[in-house]
């Protein structure tokens, strides 16, 4: 038998050794521009939207892909083996981060979604139980409630509207109200579960979730916090929040890799959850043998998933120390975002939906400039062009509905400048104006909506989304089919063309 | 941007050791376990590259529309290759387990329902089956029994006969009802351990006459099992792991779902924005966005069956790991002094996985710590491992052929497994004396 190397269990740390010497071999540059560099955007491409995608910079990327290799080399050690210590190494890293209480108050899942999707499943839900959403939860999460609700119908949805501008003081006497309104009217036994934002998606707003979570505490209600935008954006202290559940997107803020959210539980409401979704091979039946729920073997593996994304967190936090540390992230961006909201009002002459920066971490709300009575009614086909044709000029902001205003949701990160934000005006003046012109042309009745792509083929606004006029949603979703081809795309169909 | 049509313009190294340099394995490491969690091609790892670049060049164009219509066509292509009458009747899932998650979650279940397993069910869909059964309103899980030594003919009356048995269970709980609760089975394509093709088809067909669903789990079956033609075996459900046999990035699988069957997927897991009561409508649309994640994988089963083209097509490949498997296979029982399990003698059990008993008396402990025991001395100290289970009285060897095996990977796998078993009845005695496990080993059993 040759003698060969047997495989010893490593830390991540020494399997990998690239991203240090990458981080101790030179300094960083200044917040700006001069990051851009370190990010692999297209040339020219004006990113304001770090929000819904998030941007892995280079050194991470590369540092994934030395992962992969890893993964590739012995695939048997590394799923039976291989990948346990670092994952355990990575979250004892974000528990310590957020400030969990213990390692085992923290489990990582793919994205918000899905870690809300399996919070809320794993409820027992029972006639008369209640679920408190807003009218501004995400769209995934909006649509997990309404599911619960239509496969168990004696399980009721309150609704809490939420409506911009207004302010955190408002916000927490309406809500003190809606939740003492809402246990009063409450059956027996019933239990009541709230869907918090922590910030919410559109508009980009910071919300007083902590005040909130000991409201819906102090009367029994679960707080269950959608915290996708958090981590990275805003400084975290789980164990001491009161919150039940909490989740977060790692790939939006903190620049892992995409695919990568966590799921902070109490110890207490760990208990709710019986089961990962797809169950694990690990998953016993509750009964004399398991008195407790084994949720975290669960969550360890049940199902083969590239892990590549939960291990790169290892990488960036290593990153942001390296660019400044948390604080000095935070302070830049949230000033370039209150700076840069301002200098964006001032070029479209409309105004900021948070003057005073109540609501602003990094992302800042601003008017877009249509004319009045231009934005009576929601417009799939408006926000279609407007999504489009950003795209056609290598920029991107979200662009959103609210309160009959069309709206701009910009993101300031590190590799922003304040020219950025006045480049992003000038365009959306020059845009807005199209738009509004060829809407005008294009004969669009004044309350029509966009049914469906087909529907718009012989005008102007084409990869219209579908939008069902009795959803009344204003949640952000992905436009389906473009024949737009922006500056600076380029496709890759060859090897796919059947 | 590098062609990526022009990797494929040499022609490929041979199938056998010379293979592995289309792999990126560890040149000590003989991997003998492909079916666990596939391998992926050093070809394709390159192919996809481009496509983690515009994820990165452009976010909001990637996610937004380029990855979508991307994947689209992927759709389509794959629909082809599996024989779906639409391509609206295929969609992408992280991996087996999530999908077949998906359609059992769907299901309304009621009292007096019944979800059929088999005790060869993959661990984690029993497990999906139990949990399902531990939540009210509690339907009940009955097993289907297999046992090898067996033959498809065998297993096929046997199955009928069991059918016909949950039919009467479901007429008495009927009666006491005052409604008919349905019957949904779980049959595996190909089953896991032991690695081995059932007559999966003729199965659903009989439940088809039985009026119960069919839920085939397929994690095996695409790029092992050839000439798939899912619109004439007609299951109601199939679901396949394309980054086990087909060379996808992980997690890359199908969720199959007839046109007829749509309205039983009320939602996709997470639930998508575009969900709305009673489902089917728009089947596809739900599955398209659940949240961000890593889309490439999706787009590497297009550059996975590019690779495969380029090796010179399914059948090629195929017959090549079949006969390696057979041939390996026996020379390893030979070595071992044991047997295949497939004893059908046109060895209709074997695609491109054999498996062989291990050298223990029949009187040897089914603990999970043997199974621990052969990691460690195989995959660790020998590098090299094939998967390990206890089956019907045995403990068995599960070997994945693979165009980079040779029959002498199966000769070197012979010895260590002659000396490993050794040691291991040295350690743990025979079974007949009670004598103390070992080490206590808290590695999470995963397969």
């Amino acid at each position: 038998m040759s003698s060969k190397k047997s495989i010893e269990p490593v830390a991540l740390d020494q399997l990998l050794k690239k991203p240090h010497q990458f981080f101790q071999n030179r300094a960083p540059p200044r917040f700006g521009h001069e990051f851009l560099q370190y990010y692999s955007f297209n040339k020219g491409f004006l990113n304001l939207n770090n929000g819904s995608f998030g941007a892995l910079p280079i050194v991470i990327t590369d540092a994934c892909n030395e992962l992969t290799v890893w993964q590739e080399d012995n695939t048997d050690y590394y799923y039976r083996i291989g990948f346990i210590p670092p994952l355990i190494g990575v979250r004892e890293q974000l528990a310590r981060f957020v400030g969990a209480s213990d390692v085992d108050e923290i489990v990582m899942t793919a994205n918000t979604s899905t870690g809300m999707g399996l919070v809320l499943r794993n409820f027992l839900w029972k006639s008369g139980d209640i679920i408190i959403r807003f009218n501004t939860t995400y769209g995934t999460v909006y649509k997990t409630i309404q599911y619960i609700h239509d496969t168990n119908p004696d399980v009721e949805i309150s609704q809490y509207e939420l409506l911009f501008p207004t302010t955190r003081e408002a916000i927490l006497e309406g809500w003190q109200r809606h939740i003492h309104n809402v246990k009063r009217n409450a059956p027996q036994g019933s239990k009541i579960v709230a869907v918090v934002d922590s910030i919410v998606a559109n508009p980009g707003a910071s919300m007083p979730w902590k005040e909130m979570v000991r409201i819906c505490k102090d009367a029994g209600v679960w707080a269950v916090v959608d915290g996708a935008h958090s981590v990275g954006q805003e400084p975290l202290d789980l164990a001491a929040s009161g919150a039940d559940f909490f989740v977060s997107s790692a790939h939006k803020w903190l620049n892992a890799k995409r695919g990568c959210a966590f799921i902070w539980f109490s110890k207490r409401s760990r208990e709710i959850m019986l089961t990962t979704i797809p169950t694990s091979a690990s998953y016993v039946s509750p009964g004399p043998d398991r008195p407790e729920t084994n949720i975290i073997s669960q969550f360890q593996y049940n199902g083969t998933i590239d892990y590549t994304p939960y291990l790169s967190v290892h990488y960036a936090l290593q990153w942001r120390e390296w660019i400044g540390g948390e604080s000095a992230i935070h302070k830049y961006c949230n000033n370039l975002a209150r700076e840069g909201g301002r200098r964006l009002a001032k070029i479209m002459d409309t105004q900021v939906m948070d003057p005073d920066g109540e609501f602003t971490l990094a992302m800042v709300n601003v008017v877009l400039p249509f004319p009045k009575d231009f934005s009576s009614s929601y417009d799939a086909a408006v926000a279609s062009a407007l999504t489009n044709k950003l795209l056609a000029q290598n920029m991107f902001a979200v662009t959103f509905y609210h309160r009959e205003l069309w709206w701009t949701r910009v993101s300031a990160q590190i590799w922003n400048e304040l020219s950025d934000f006045e480049i992003l005006g000038n365009a959306f003046v020059s845009i807005c104006g199209q738009i509004v012109i060829e809407h005008q042309n294009a004969n669009i009745p004044p309350d029509s909506r966009a049914k469906s792509f087909h529907s718009y083929l012989e005008h102007p606004f084409r990869g219209a989304v579908a939008c069902d006029p009795n959803d009344g949603l204003d949640c952000p979703r992905p436009v389906t089919a473009t024949t737009v081809v922006p500056v600076g795309y380029h496709t890759h169909l060859a090897s796919i063309r059947p | 941007m590098a062609n990526v049509v022009s990797q494929y313009e040499s022609k490929p190294p041979p199938f056998g050791h010379e293979m592995r340099k289309c792999f990126s394995f560890d040149p000590e490491y003989i991997n003998m376990n492909h079916g666990s969690y596939g391998s992926l091609p050093s070809p394709v790892a390159e192919a996809i590259k481009p496509y983690y670049a515009l994820a990165e060049a452009n976010p909001d164009l990637f996610h937004r529309f380029t990855s979508i219509d991307l994947i689209r066509d992927v759709r389509k292509r794959i629909a082809k290759f599996i024989g779906a009458a639409h391509t609206e009747e295929v969609v992408f899932v992280p991996n087996a387990s999530h999908g077949l998650n998906t359609i059992l979650r769907s299901f309304i279940w009621e009292e007096g329902d019944i979800i059929s397993s088999c005790n060869t069910t993959y661990n984690s869909i029993s497990r999906t089956a139990e949990y399902i059964s531990d939540i009210p309103p509690h339907p009940e899980v009955v097993q289907f029994t297999l046992l090898f030594p067996t033959s498809h003919s065998e297993i096929i009356q046997n199955w009928r006969a069991y059918v016909r048995s949950l039919n009467e269970m479901r007429d008495q709980s009927a009666q006491k009802l005052g409604r008919r609760p349905k019957i949904v089975a779980i049959i595996d394509s190909i089953i896991s351990v032991p690695g081995a093709l059932l007559p999966w088809k003729e199965m659903v067909k009989i439940c088809k006459e039985e009026d119960v669903w069919s839920v085939v789990d397929g994690a095996h079956s695409i790029g092992q099992e050839l000439d798939l033609n899912l619109a004439e075996a007609n299951p109601d459900f199939w679901v396949t792991n394309c980054h086990k046999w087909m060379y996808a990035k992980r997690g890359c699988a199908l969720l199959y779902v007839p046109k007829r069957n749509q309205h039983i997927i009320k939602a996709s897991f997470p639930t998508s924005h575009a969900y709305k009561k009673g489902g089917g409508s728009n089947f596809v649309e739900q599955f398209e966005w659940n949240g961000t994640i890593d889309f490439v994988p999706y787009i590497s089963a297009s550059c996975a069956l590019d690779f495969r083209a380029w090796l010179g097509g399914e059948h090629v490949i195929n017959d090549y790991c079949h006969r390696i498997a057979l041939e390996g296979g026996k020379r390893l029982a030979q070595i071992l002094g044991t047997e295949i399990i497939d004893q059908d003698q046109d060895f209709q059990f074997t695609l491109s996985m054999v498996n062989v008993a291990v050298p223990f008396p029949p009187t040897m402990s089914s603990a999970f710590e043997i199974d621990m025991a052969f990691r460690r001395k195989l995959l660790i100290k020998r590098k090299i491992y094939p998967a390990f289970f206890y089956h019907n009285g045995k403990w068995w060897i599960r070997c994945s052929a693979q165009i980079w095996s040779q029959v002498e990977d199966f000769e070197v796998l012979g010895q260590a497994i002659l000396e490993a078993s050794k040691e291991i009845l040295e350690e743990f005695g025979d079974g007949t004396e009670k004598k103390t496990m070992g080490i206590e080993d808290k590695v999470e059993k995963v397969n």
